[in-house]
């Protein structure tokens, strides 16, 4: 009895021992796990995105393709929806984890260069790993901030008026080129009268179109180090949201925020939406209707103050390899087989390879190359420059203002006040 | 039987001498021996708590004493902390965000909690008296607080307080016409109150497990005395649950407080890192964590969390100084 006293206690302790152990070793290959590149002269590398289902399964298509066209190199998928893709790109890359390559927007180039996250591409291209030839419409320099290449661009989309087609022909509404927001506002009046919609989700607080808004006379969302509009100027773009929301123009905001995730066309709640192009994809997967593209509306009936913007694909400075990072990216831009595998998901190709390997056979994807298309013909596009740092914090609070003044919790005028401490406070941090 | 008695010190020691060498020496059973079996027991004792140990030093004690420290500086999480001494505080008095998140919490905390511990005391007085199939009742109230914290509860909450859902409807029909609570800035708070009282279960356990430890004998004689149920439930009950209450009262106040996740996921989807309509559902930790992790401010949200440790601490405190006015302890009647 007292033998197996002691041999128990000792057994213990040593299995206590080896626990403490074990958990250490555990946490060092844990530690491990997330490090690449094996004996055989393999090498993976990360590939992070935000994206739908079906996106991801496009990706996983392409990817499969990459792997069998360079065997050498192994890339790992991972993937989140919008929101959530950033706080954890933000925790990875700040504990000196961030994936080798990602999916970026311009919201964030400056960010993340400001912070050391990116990666020069120049160097790569000057190596013949990466091209940058070919691509559409001026598109090769969008990612480029003083004079470093930090995003390749995958593919284009545009501001539109995404629309749900049978609920305007059933208002007797046709949009056309040129029309202006007088045009707009009589347009949803008679929607609203003639059928049980709205005749817009309410438009005030995306940031890309009072961007648009702002171009057509002249000026801008965001300068190279702040906003680029005073308070009068959105006093007045608000005042303009007030009378719009209270008259019933547009969708009722409580309705609308219940909704989320799904789109307030797609629900059924406005007859159409303010988003970029390629959305009407998305929308004709979510919804029951048939939904199309109108013209952006003008202030002289000229001038829509469109630009192209794109989805890029962005490396780490950190990635210990450039080199397989940069063939990875040269591949899903330009390889003709992706292009026909991601059809128009991330927006019209941005090389002419893919441009020209995918021609689409659906509406929906017809409508959108031709309204692009439209826009370069017209020529009204504008250059873009890259948001300041703090851009993505002014662009959520301004959504998130204008909703309050949507749900009629704020004034217009503390509205516009409030936007402009927000925007202050992050602009300084 | 005398005998044996006598007889036994003598033989206990000499047995015990014999048969076991480390008890040392038979005359002084040996005040060293013991001490040294004292000290590998405590040894013993450390080694099997150093998981625990590690981990609160790694994980608990180390952060906090980090967070203090950030609660003092400018840190993005990118480029190494800057001091700015009480900046952060002072920008966090002058956020009128901050203020609607502390009144969100506030307003949370003072209606959610009383009426949870009410529900579950009435319940639980319900549950005391001796019926058929009580087993069953007191698990299906108690249900609910295992599975209350969980995500998907709370996305089905969502789901039912939304418009044209089952409140919206029952609502409309009987002519209440708000439309879904989620939607709406002031009502969504209301829909977390609902669900923190739904879990009623936890303190009523608690509640039933006071109720029983009443002497019947205190009802009988008030019975005899002519005193009516709600005289003895005000006089005999209350009084003599009043520790179990106060455990109760604290327990929950602080639980409340630090409401996150229902919160973030009701109120999610939102736009514009908003936590419900227009802020309708910013409790406390929604927005520190909106600081420190969608506007990368951990310094500002280290200091909010500090903030919100001296508030629960402050509240605590209260808590205790009010129980020599209302709780009595059996101990200090004697």
């Amino acid at each position: 009895m007292r033998t197996t006293d002691g041999v128990d206690r000792r057994g213990l302790l040593r299995i206590a021992g080896g626990s403490v152990a074990a958990l250490g070793l555990t946490a060092t290959a844990t530690a491990c796990g997330g490090g690449s590149g094996s004996g055989d002269g393999k090498v993976t590398i990360r590939y992070a995105w935000w994206g739908s289902d079906d996106r991801a399964k496009r990706i996983s298509e392409s990817i499969k393709l990459f792997e069998k066209k360079y065997p050498k190199i192994k890339v790992k998928k991972d993937f989140q929806p919008y929101p959530d893709f950033w706080k954890k790109f933000n925790t990875q890359a700040s504990g000196g984890n961030p994936p080798d390559v990602f999916q970026n927007a311009i919201g964030f180039l400056r960010k993340y260069d400001a912070k050391n996250v990116l990666l020069d591409l120049k160097d790569q291209v000057t190596a013949g790993n990466l091209s940058m030839d070919n691509f559409r419409a001026g598109l090769a320099t969008f990612g480029e901030v003083d004079g470093k290449l930090l995003g390749v661009p995958v593919g284009s989309n545009s501001m539109a008026l995404v629309i749900d087609k049978p609920v305007y022909t059933k208002a007797g509404v046709k949009p056309e080129q040129g029309w202006t927001w007088d045009d707009l506002d009589e347009a949803l009046g008679k929607i609203r009268d003639k059928t049980d919609r709205a005749g817009d989700s309410g438009m005030y607080g995306i940031m890309y179109l009072y961007d648009i808004y702002l171009r057509q006379q002249g000026k801008a969302f965001f300068t190279e180090e702040g906003l680029g509009f005073t308070e009068a100027d959105l006093t007045q773009w608000w005042t303009k949201a007030d009378k719009s929301i209270k008259s019933g123009l547009v969708a009722d905001t409580k309705k609308v925020v219940q909704a989320k995730p799904k789109s307030a066309v797609t629900a059924e709640l406005a007859a159409g939406e303010f988003t970029w192009d390629n959305f009407t994809n998305r929308y004709t997967d979510e919804g029951k209707s048939e939904y199309g593209l109108a013209p952006i509306p003008t202030t002289d009936g000229k001038k829509t103050g469109q630009y192209l913007g794109s989805l890029m694909l962005s490396a780490s400075r950190k990635t210990k390899h450039p080199k397989e990072v940069a063939q990875f990216i040269d591949f899903m831009v330009h390889d003709p087989e992706v292009g026909k595998i991601m059809e128009y998901d991330r927006g019209v190709h941005a090389t002419t390879e893919q441009y020209e390997a995918y021609q689409p056979s659906d509406p929906v994807n017809q409508e959108i190359a031709a309204y692009e298309q439209s826009l370069v013909d017209a020529g009204v596009l504008e250059p873009i420059t890259p948001h300041p740092e703090g851009a993505d914090i002014c662009e959520s609070a301004f959504l998130r203002i204008a909703e309050e003044l949507g749900l009629g919790t704020r004034s217009v005028d503390e509205a516009v006040k409030q936007f402009f401490t927000e925007a202050k406070t992050a602009f300084r941090h | 039987m005398g005998t044996t008695v006598t007889h036994a010190p003598a033989q206990d020691g000499a047995h015990a001498a014999a048969a076991s060498p480390r008890h040392g020496p038979p005359v002084a059973p040996g005040h060293a021996a013991v001490k040294r079996r004292a000290r590998r027991e405590n040894l013993a004792g450390y080694l099997f708590l150093s998981p625990w140990i590690a981990g609160f030093l790694l994980l608990t004690a180390g952060p906090m004493i980090a967070s203090l420290y950030f609660a003092f500086t400018d840190y993005n999480l990118f480029d190494a902390p800057r001091w700015v001494g009480l900046a952060n505080f002072q920008e966090m008095f002058a956020d009128p965000r901050w203020r609607k998140s502390v009144s969100v919490t506030l307003w949370y905390v003072v209606i959610g909690t009383p009426l949870k511990l009410a529900l579950a005391l009435g319940v639980a007085l319900l549950l005391a008296q001796q019926r058929r199939g009580q087993a069953f009742y007191r698990a299906a109230f108690y249900a609910p607080s295992l599975i209350g914290a969980s995500v998907s509860v709370a996305i089905v909450w969502k789901a039912i307080f939304s418009d044209d859902a089952v409140v919206d409807r029952a609502q409309s029909a009987l002519g209440m016409d708000v439309g879904g609570w989620i939607g709406d800035p002031h009502w969504i708070l209301y829909a977390l109150v609902a669900l923190t009282v739904w879990q009623f279960g936890a303190p009523m356990v608690i509640f039933l497990a006071g109720l029983k430890q009443v002497p019947r004998e205190l009802y009988e004689a008030a019975e005899v005395d002519g005193a009516g149920p709600w005289r003895r439930f005000w006089n005999i009950t209350l009084p003599m649950i009043s520790p179990v209450l106060f455990f109760n009262v604290l327990l929950e106040t602080i639980h409340s407080f630090q409401i996150f996740a229902s919160a973030y996921i009701v109120g999610g989807g939102a736009g514009g890192n908003a936590c419900g309509p227009a802020d309708g559902s910013l409790v406390y930790t929604c927005y520190l964590y909106i600081q420190g992790f969608e506007n990368s401010r951990m310094g500002l949200a280290s200091a909010m969390a500090w903030m919100l440790l001296l508030a629960i601490g402050l509240v605590t405190a209260v808590l205790f100084w009010s129980q020599r006015r209302w709780v009595h302890y059996e101990e200090a009647a004697r």
